[in-house]
């Protein structure tokens, strides 16, 4: 397959980018996320990164010269599918794979963090292309903390989320389409186009609408607990946030009723080591984010967020307290954010050294090692999955861009009841 | 029929529709506990012994049990959240404004917030900081209904209107009309009593009422400063002024119908607010008179309301800043006499 490399909208007056030299020659190999380009906007010069990996076959636009947003910059080509494969990484196994889970279960974990990274790489190609309106926050790189838990809920149980939510409403069970129409503005997706991208969810599947206030979904969350526990419904709520969260006066106002009234909740900090451009140490005088579960009387437990069953049997603990009235659990998951913190972020503050350590425990690449290792699973399988995929979302994506979009009169409505 | 002020009235409401609806519960601070106030004003003196499972005594933690309230409410509970006094909305105002008012919207219509949210507010010497008139700061904020009640057969029949709503409802009562009794009981206080029926009834939220009928001047207010505009309306009579008197009652949305009734009438409007001029109700107010019924008035809208600073403690002070009798009637009449 071949990819176009179209100049981002990187302009905030859409006068023409210049190009100010290319990094890479023809016939080089790049990798997705690899920088391929300089760039002079009207603000500043930037780095444009490769879509896809593959071969640089074609270089249209040559250093000097100036092209508009969305201008194809040249042609890289692959027959690659994007998400890493366990081959390419060549790391050692660091899962073990324990027997009792069976194979169709694993596969349908793998096939669930693949399918959020080519959502989400998908999705940033359609945003630098200047398609889809709006913007971004994207969680490449932490696939395994939102389908590690959400794999330990019951499908009547909730999750909230915050402006990072793809992952969270893809593990879920929220639809491929439903999501991507609702990124394109449409009136067929999953909040009617009036969420978009922070406010993703479907409270028929299990998903309030993102919160995009930080720490905002924390007490709301709290208060579905609450509700869980008065009806005696049995049912539990899991509270994704991340550590810049953890900051916010209500993130503590809400876990300490949590712990005082004994509620169904799972509190998950997906720490990734940033808020927004700033690393925790500036912000955090103690880095453990699960050490202040202990200060309000619950408890609280930290484990490695990049490797999947660790995350699920960590969160299956953490229900089956919930579900006997020994709730709530704070749970730190630790992860890294791959990608920028929202859209034109080129993550300059994150060292090169830290992003290749947390590129080598690149958690899908992790399940995938150790698939392959227990014997059961192969590299075919493993393709076949990648492959369909890539055809559900590529379909998607060609229905979402025709989608209907909203009528004026539907600025008016769902204000009140 | 039985005779009831405010605080009693809220409390038999709130107590009727928790014995109606199982999914009717209290949340706020010190609203449960035995021996202790009920609340700030008495609202919920004595509920925990009838529903020890549904009134919910919080850590003082406003942003986190308004927070709460919403989650709650999301998933098919009625909460009720108070404040102990109006001016800690603004603790809880992340929890009101981003997630309680917008998520019908922002859900596409899926979700829904049938939240009752209760403030004290006015001015009642205690100061800058347990004082100030919120209603300006909410009336904006579109999902949200804005009620305020001046008595208590309003009260009684708004809450129970509100608690079988759909939407977040914010109602905002006047300390010094709660009729509070015992060690709650404030100084100033202004009769706001009502004769209650037995019956089961509410009073609609999206309605002004007329409280008193005339034709020269139509004087809108709500709260304690409709009780204070009630007395002008008196003292203007016996000055041959017939003033007609209207409860604003819902913020929001306003009631241009009835309003407008009264302006075309009149053609003359005072509105009266306490709390600052600028940024108030009453400007709204006067703003959408000017856009509907601009052509029936003889000259233009006044307000008075508090002058532009935050509210004093020492009484005399404090009298000052609130809009009293003379102020009123001196508006009116200088409409009428031109």
């Amino acid at each position: 397959m071949k990819f176009e490399l179209k100049m981002p909208d990187l302009s905030t007056t859409g006068s023409p980018i210049k190009v100010v030299h290319w990094l890479v020659a023809i016939g080089d190999v790049v990798e997705r996320g690899q920088a391929v380009l300089e760039v002079e906007t009207d603000k500043a010069t930037m780095e444009v990164e490769a879509i896809n990996n593959g071969k640089l076959l074609e270089m249209i636009v040559a250093a000097g010269q100036e092209a508009n947003a969305g201008e194809v910059l040249a042609i890289i080509g692959t027959e690659e599918s994007s998400a890493p494969t366990a081959l390419e990484a060549g790391r050692p196994l660091q899962t073990q794979l324990p027997k009792k889970y069976d194979r169709d279960f694993l596969l349908g974990l793998y096939e669930r963090m693949v399918l959020i990274r080519q959502f989400e790489d998908r999705v940033k190609t359609l945003f630098l292309e200047g398609i889809m309106p709006g913007t971004i926050h994207q969680c490449q790189g932490q696939e395994a903390t939102a389908v590690g838990v959400c794999a330990a809920l019951k499908e009547d149980d909730f999750i909230t989320s915050t402006f990072r939510s793809h992952g969270h409403a893809l593990a879920k069970g929220l639809t491929v389409q439903e999501m991507l129409d609702e990124l394109f503005g449409a009136m067929t997706g999953c909040c009617k186009g009036k969420g978009g991208s922070m406010h993703m969810g479907n409270i028929e599947k299990g998903m309030i609408p993102g919160i995009a206030i930080v720490a905002g979904g924390i007490p709301v969350a709290a208060g579905m607990a609450l509700a869980f526990k008065m009806r005696k419904t049995r049912q539990v709520v899991a509270c994704f946030f991340g550590d810049g969260g953890v900051a916010e006066g209500a993130f503590h106002e809400a876990v300490n009723m949590a712990a005082l009234w004994s509620l169904p909740a799972l509190f998950i900090c997906e720490n990734n080591l940033y808020g927004a451009s700033t690393r925790i140490d500036q912000v955090m005088k103690n880095t453990t984010v699960s050490d202040r579960a202990a200060s309000y009387g619950f408890r609280g437990e930290t484990v490695d967020g990049n490797d999947l069953l660790t995350v699920y049997e960590a969160a299956q603990r953490a229900v089956e307290e919930c579900r006997t009235d020994q709730g709530p659990v704070l749970l730190e998951l630790l992860t890294y954010r791959r990608t920028g913190h929202s859209r034109r972020d080129p993550c300059h503050y994150q060292p090169k050294e830290e992003r290749a350590d947390w590129s080598n425990k690149d958690p899908i690449v992790r399940f995938a090692q150790a698939l392959l290792a227990d014997g059961d699973i192969d590299q075919t399988d493993l393709d076949a999955i990648r492959e369909r995929i890539d055809r559900e979302i590529e379909a998607a994506v060609e229905q979402a861009k025709t989608a209907p979009q909203p009528p004026l009169s539907d600025l008016l409505t769902d204000v009140y009841a | 029929m039985k005779r009831q002020a405010i605080a009693e009235a809220l409390r038999d409401a709130i107590a009727e529709e928790m014995e109606r609806d199982e999914t009717v519960f209290c949340i706020g601070e010190d609203i449960a506990v035995p021996g202790g106030w009920g609340g700030a004003f008495t609202v919920t003196l004595g509920l925990e012994k009838r529903f020890p499972d549904r009134m919910i005594n919080t850590p003082i933690a406003e942003l986190g049990f308004f927070g709460i309230a919403v989650g709650a409410a999301m998933m098919g509970m009625r909460p009720i959240a108070d404040v102990q006094y109006g001016d800690f909305l603004f603790l809880a105002s992340d929890q009101i404004i981003n997630n309680a008012a917008k998520m019908r919207y922002m859900s596409g219509g899926r979700c829904q917030v049938p939240l009752v949210m209760r403030a004290p507010v006015g001015a009642t010497g205690r100061g800058s900081q347990h004082a100030q008139n919120m209603e300006r700061y909410f009336t904006g904020v579109p999902g949200l209904k804005v009620v305020a009640v001046s008595n208590a057969y309003d009260a009684k029949g708004i809450l129970k209107s509100a608690v079988r709503d759909d939407n977040p409802i914010l109602i905002f009562e006047h300390k010094l009309l709660y009729g509070s009794k015992g060690a709650r009981v404030e100084s100033g206080a202004v009769d706001a009593t009502s004769d209650i029926p037995e019956n089961d009834y509410i009073v609609p939220l999206d309605q002004a009422e007329v409280r008193q009928s005339g034709s020269d001047v139509t004087i809108l207010a709500w709260l304690l400063m409709l009780h204070v505009s009630l007395a002008a309306g008196q003292q203007l009579a016996s000055e041959n002024v017939d003033a007609e008197v209207i409860d604003v009652r819902s913020l929001s949305p306003i009631d241009y119908q009835t309003i407008g009734d009264s302006v075309k009438k009149t053609g003359r409007v005072v509105i009266i607010e306490e709390g600052p001029k600028t940024g108030g109700v009453s400007a709204e107010i006067a703003a959408g008179i000017q856009e509907r019924f601009g052509r029936y008035l003889k000259a233009p809208v006044i307000r008075v309301a508090s002058p532009d600073v935050p509210v004093p403690f020492s009484p005399i002070l404090e009298n000052a800043y609130r809009p009293n009798v003379t102020q009123i009637m001196q508006a009116a009449r200088r409409l009428i006499d031109g």
